[in-house]
């Protein structure tokens, strides 16, 4: 009980929404011991963001604490005036926002942002408050800290800003700090980075950290004891190790069976058995007659052939090189994956390959016939055998029509069938895409970013193509949901002989997935091979690094 | 719905219910005759018998506002028809073209927009000739520019939205792409304008009516009321101001409705 | 040299683009007089002589010499767009007079009204804002935000009105008309003063309460920043911007403003003569009126992207205002909760 730093206890929130005040928070106890790293785990809707606001006492406008204790440095920070809260704030329990793209002032330059708090906790001049907040730039890694001091948020990167938040959450040398999803929004290697000095300072100053994070397999690397929260309850706490090998909640042991950088190896097709209407039949039939179309002799062994694809954008003040020379295969019934960080090219390699973007050089095959040039209703025919899945789930259904209608367009701008049969196979590929039927009347806006993501791919294999051209599919959704999308295109995959072009950014996806791998980087393919190889054995530096930066590897080596 | 629980919505609707019946059926309303001059009540202030009391000929104030409300409203809603469907049809062309059409119609706008709406309908009005045509023809000039810019902005939004290219991506053609996409996407917000230009649209008719440039007298549009009283201003101030808070009922309640139309559908 | 190098680079494009929009001005109402139906001199001069025109074709070609009128609309448009370089705005038909020396004369009494609307109007929007923003209570606050839309549908001439009604013959404060007498300018201002400051109470407290809740206060309140500074150093810049883009339309509602607001106070002024020449289908001075305003409203517009790139550093190196939540290319990821 003693050497607690932060002791909180019973700790309940409420939010309203029009008018109804509901709790979000329900009774949760926890501590956090001096100099030790505590993960707080959960995914949307856990309640961990709210609990890590009503630890400052910062609720947004419809939040309020209803009930418990959070005890620090001998005061209980539910029931202290505001006053005394604030001395507290920055000063004793610093705050790492998440999103460096909002969370600093936009028109104040970065080192004045640093200094400022130091001129209030502190109580030091200006001039030796921004020369400290040069220093603090530094001390977090910051190249070039007097010319960064002087910018403002938007003349640095997200990696870079994400870092000033950590020196303005530090400047004070607090005994506490809350790390609220401090890297979720950077490319994977620059978030190793960042974790890797929020550590260092950690060591150098001693500070208990509260780690929030919704990634099971960062919270693995880098936290000492881990807090599983869902639907605003805590299901699981204990030290790292006991966590992750012997989960006591059914929960628990679904993130850890989910968590990507946990998992190693390629998901297996499961399929089911079961029974399939005749119209279905025919569809199936219809895929498989379109797949074996040509001869077999004149097949090309890839669905899918690009070469030599370049692409360059006018920016001001230049160009900008967004695909250089690319090239890559998609065998057959199988997935290539193409992974690589911001700026590396491969979203637009991938948009071209659709045919979505004219290249400026370079040529696309599908199935041995060259596309490169196609316009107008030539190309319009090819989306038979061609279909797109992007990332955004709710950008990407038109938010006005219901899933039917949803599901239905493809077949109806091809006009198969009529209203009736396609009103049938609508529902039977809802299905298959382990949506119940029912939700077929309802629109995108009531539904869940899984649930929209399965009507995406039901919409995309209602016309029955040979291939998928997948962009980025799981991202934007929670951990666990990622698993069953991605399991579900395996399976479906197996089962209508689907070959994928499958884009991501996380290796950790892309190796559950992935028969043949190509790594981007700055619009170049720097390595490709088969999966086995390129994450066994990588040739190259960059491959190296994505697989080490892998959030959770060095967990699961040992 | 939840909006029928909140009194400010109801009593609005009720306010253009009552409009909605002046409209169509204004004897149902008034009380006289509105152009029946009797001398001997003279500027009689309101009392039971005249709602809004007499004008300086013995013109019953209230049933002149009650048949003023066609003249008035109806070239406001003239005004916001020009507005949306010219001003609708530029921003669509502008945003769907792109490029140095866009580029060019934007320019011209701007110039819409730089002319204050009122000045813009006078200047229509001094070229066609007084009366609620021309003025209705006027401020839904002025009022075109900020349509053509709500237009084109919800079409760039709209075109840019990942559906719409996916709608491409899964077989559908160009036009099938407007109109099943992108038209009712972009078209919700510029109604929710629309409703609010009403009320705009209907202040702009009554000051310029009130300036004297709407139909002949004894014609009781509501500020050409209003400006009538003025004379008497000083001894019988509700000539000149009851005409006014009518407007100002109207327009509140139009508002209130239309902010609804906004949030709610 | 290089700073000042980025300022022209920055300035030119407005530059050019407040040229083009006086000249745009120009040809678009050029365009409408000549388009429109009717022949503006013949109506002018049956307004003035009430309805005898002049049937004599020599007189009519002379008259039409004197106010600009001669010509084919093409030798029309070029002959005016010179003289209007040389800032001869032409003759008022119905008064003789030269519209450049009307408007010098009455733009003063127009722009004193206007000025203190303005002041007014920002007074305001600010004061109602920071008793919003500080006000603990929740009715209160809802309250005050019922105001804006109260204040945005009351026409003009009835506010001018109920003052008048009030202040001049109630109470007998003020004076009710002219535009000598030293408290004249007060009830005008004030009638002009209330939409426009309805308007820019909407926009400001609508900025502050987005600034509020933004994720950037939130790190302030995280680092322990007392109220006061969160309001002048994270809030008021950040909710400036949209205020002063509305800055322009302002101008706008005043300029039509004086129309209604001279005429019910029977002062002189830019709004009351542009009434008077529309009666008078005074084409001349109409042009002039309307051409005047657009320099205005341009002006002011410059103005504004000006203050845009004092305030908003991203603006400076695009040149553009960025959106409302400007987000940089290089994220790849949305952060779930």
């Amino acid at each position: 009980m003693s050497g607690a730093l932060l002791q909180v206890d019973g700790l309940r929130v409420d939010y309203s929404t029009r008018g109804r005040w509901k709790e979000v928070v329900h009774d949760i106890s926890f501590e956090v011991p001096a100099g030790k790293v505590v993960a707080l785990v959960g995914e949307s809707g856990s309640g961990k963001s709210t609990v890590s606001q009503a630890l400052i006492r910062r609720l947004p406008e419809n939040g309020r604490i209803t009930g418990g204790s959070i005890r620090f440095a001998g005061n209980d920070l539910v029931r202290l005036p505001e006053r005394a809260l604030r001395k507290i704030r920055g000063a004793q329990i610093g705050f790492v926002p998440q999103d460096p793209g909002s969370s600093l002032n936009p028109l104040m330059r970065v080192g004045e942002q640093i200094a400022e708090t130091l001129r209030i906790h502190r109580r030091m001049p200006r001039a030796a408050a921004a020369a400290r907040a040069v220093e603090i730039l530094d001390e977090v890694g910051i190249p070039e800290p007097a010319l960064r001091a002087s910018q403002y948020p938007h003349e640095l990167s997200g990696g870079l800003r994400q870092r000033a938040l950590i020196g303005i959450a530090w400047a004070c040398g607090p005994q506490f700090v809350i790390a609220d999803e401090p890297t979720s929004a950077l490319d994977v290697t620059v978030q190793r980075h960042v974790l890797d000095q929020l550590d260092e300072l950690v060591q150098q100053h001693g500070t208990a950290v509260l780690l929030i994070t919704h990634d099971l397999a960062v919270a693995a690397d880098r936290a000492d004891e881990i807090i599983v929260m869902y639907q605003g309850e805590i299901v699981e706490r204990g030290a790292t190790a006991d966590v992750l090998n012997a989960p006591t909640h059914e929960y628990t042991r679904r993130l850890v069976a989910a968590a990507p950088g946990l998992r190693e190896g390629r998901l297996v097709p499961q399929v089911q058995a079961g029974e399939e209407s005749a119209l279905f039949a025919a569809f199936r039939e219809r895929v498989a007659a379109q797949a074996g179309s040509s001869a077999p002799s004149a097949r090309a062994e890839s669905i899918l052939e690009v070469r030599g694809l370049g692409k360059t954008y006018g920016v001001r003040g230049g160009s900008f090189l967004a695909a250089d020379d690319v090239s890559f295969a998609v065998p057959r019934g199988k997935t290539l994956s193409i992974v690589g960080e911001s700026g590396s090219g491969k979203t637009t390699s991938a948009r071209i390959a659709a045919r979505l973007v004219q290249p400026d050089a370079g040529t696309i095959l599908l199935d041995g016939e060259d596309i490169t040039r196609a316009t107008g209703e030539s190309l319009r025919q090819l989306r038979r055998r061609m279909q797109v899945v992007y990332q955004n789930p709710f950008g990407s259904l038109d938010p006005r029509m219901t899933v039917e209608r949803i599901v239905a367009e493809p077949l109806r701008s091809f006009r198969v069938g009529d209203r009736s049969s396609q009103r049938l196979l609508v529902r039977e590929l809802l299905e298959r895409v382990r949506l119940s039927s029912e939700l077929a009347d309802r629109r995108p806006g009531e539904l869940s970013g899984g649930q929209r993501q399965r009507v995406a791919i039901a919409r995309a294999l209602a016309i029955g193509p040979e291939l998928m051209i997948l962009d980025e599919p799981v991202s934007a959704l929670d951990v666990s949901v990622q698993e069953q999308i991605l399991q579900l295109l395996v399976d479906l995959q197996a089962e209508f002989g689907l070959s994928y072009l499958f884009i991501s950014h996380d290796l950790g996806v892309v190796r559950q997935i992935s028969d043949r791998i190509v790594v981007m980087q700055k619009g170049r393919v720097v390595e490709s091979g088969d999966a086995a190889d390129v994450l066994g054995a990588p040739a190259h530096e960059y491959t190296r690094e994505l697989i080490a930066a892998i959030p959770g590897s060095s967990a699961v080596s040992g | 719905m939840r909006l029928l629980r909140q009194p400010g919505f109801v009593i609005s609707l009720l306010v253009l219910l009552l409009v909605a019946v002046a409209i169509v059926a204004p004897s149902l309303l008034s009380t006289h005759d509105p152009y029946l001059s009797v001398p001997k009540d003279r500027l009689l202030p309101p009392s039971a018998e005249y709602l809004f009391g007499t004008d300086n000929l013995g013109r019953d104030l209230y049933s002149r506002v009650v048949h003023g409300t066609a003249l008035s409203i109806v070239s406001a809603a003239l005004a916001v028809a020009v507005g949306v469907v010219v001003g609708g049809l530029v921003g669509l062309a502008s945003g769907f073209l792109g490029g140095p059409v866009d580029f060019a119609i934007m320019r011209l706008v701007d110039v819409l927009v730089a002319i204050p709406g009122i000045l813009l309908a006078l200047i229509v009005v001094a070229t066609l000739g007084f009366g609620p045509v021309s003025i209705g023809l006027g401020v839904g000039l002025g009022a075109a520019g900020s349509f053509a810019r709500v237009m084109r902005s919800q079409v760039l939004r709209v075109r840019n939205e990942e559906y719409v290219e996916a709608a491409r991506t899964l077989g559908a053609r160009m036009p099938a792409v407007v109109f099943r996409h992108v038209l009712p996407n972009a078209a919700r917000p510029v109604i929710a304008v629309a409703a609010l230009e009403l009320g705009t649209a209907i202040l702009g008719v009554s000051a310029l009516t009130f300036l004297g440039f709407g139909a002949p007298p004894p014609a009781p549009e509501w500020g050409a009321l209003s400006a009538a009283g003025r004379d008497f201003i000083a001894a019988q101030p509700w000539l000149s101001i009851i005409p006014g808070l009518v407007i100002l009922a109207v327009v509140l309640a139009v508002n209130r409705v239309a902010r609804a139309i906004g949030g709610e559908r | 040299m290089n700073a000042t190098l980025r300022v022209l680079r920055y300035i030119a494009p407005k530059l050019a683009q407040f040229i083009f929009v006086v000249l745009a001005t120009y040809t678009v109402v050029f365009l409408l007089i000549t388009f429109l139906p009717g022949d503006p001199l013949l109506a002018a001069l049956a307004s003035k002589s009430g309805g005898d025109t002049i049937v004599d074709p020599e007189a009519l070609e002379r008259l039409r010499q004197q106010y600009g009128l001669a010509g084919t609309p093409w030798e029309q448009y070029w002959h005016r767009l010179g003289m209007l370089v040389h800032g001869d705005l032409g003759i008022s038909i119905a008064t003789g007079q030269p519209v450049a020396t009307m408007i010098a004369r009455t733009l003063p009494n127009s722009v004193e009204i206007a000025l203190i609307a303005l002041v007014i109007a920002i007074v305001i929007a600010v004061l109602f804002t920071f008793l919003a923003f500080l006000a603990p209570v929740r009715w209160l606050r809802n309250l005050l935000l019922q105001i804006p839309p109260f204040g945005v549908a009351i026409p003009a001439f009835l506010t001018g009105l109920l003052l008048i009604s009030f202040f001049s013959f109630t109470l007998g404060w003020l004076p009710s008309s002219g535009s000598r007498q030293p408290g004249s300018a007060i009830l005008p201002a004030v009638t002009l003063a209330l939409p426009v400051g309805a308007i820019l109470f909407q926009v400001f407290s609508a900025a502050v309460l987005e600034a509020q809740a933004s994720q950037h206060v939130f790190t302030a309140v995280a680092k322990g920043v007392p109220p006061w500074r969160i309001f002048t150093a994270h809030l008021l810049r950040n909710a400036l911007l949209p205020t002063i883009t509305v800055l322009g339309l302002t101008i706008g509602y005043l300029a039509a403003g004086t129309a209604v607001v001279e005429t019910v106070f029977s002062r002189d002024g830019i709004g009351r003569m542009t009434v008077n020449a529309v009666l008078a289908r005074d084409i001349n001075v109409i042009q002039g009126i309307v051409l005047m305003i657009a320099a205005v409203y341009a002006t002011v517009n410059l103005v504004v992207d000006l203050a845009y790139g004092v305030i908003d550093p991203r603006t400076r190196r695009s040149g553009r205002r960025p959106a409302r939540t400007a987000q940089p290319a290089d994220e790849p990821k949305e952060v779930t909760a």
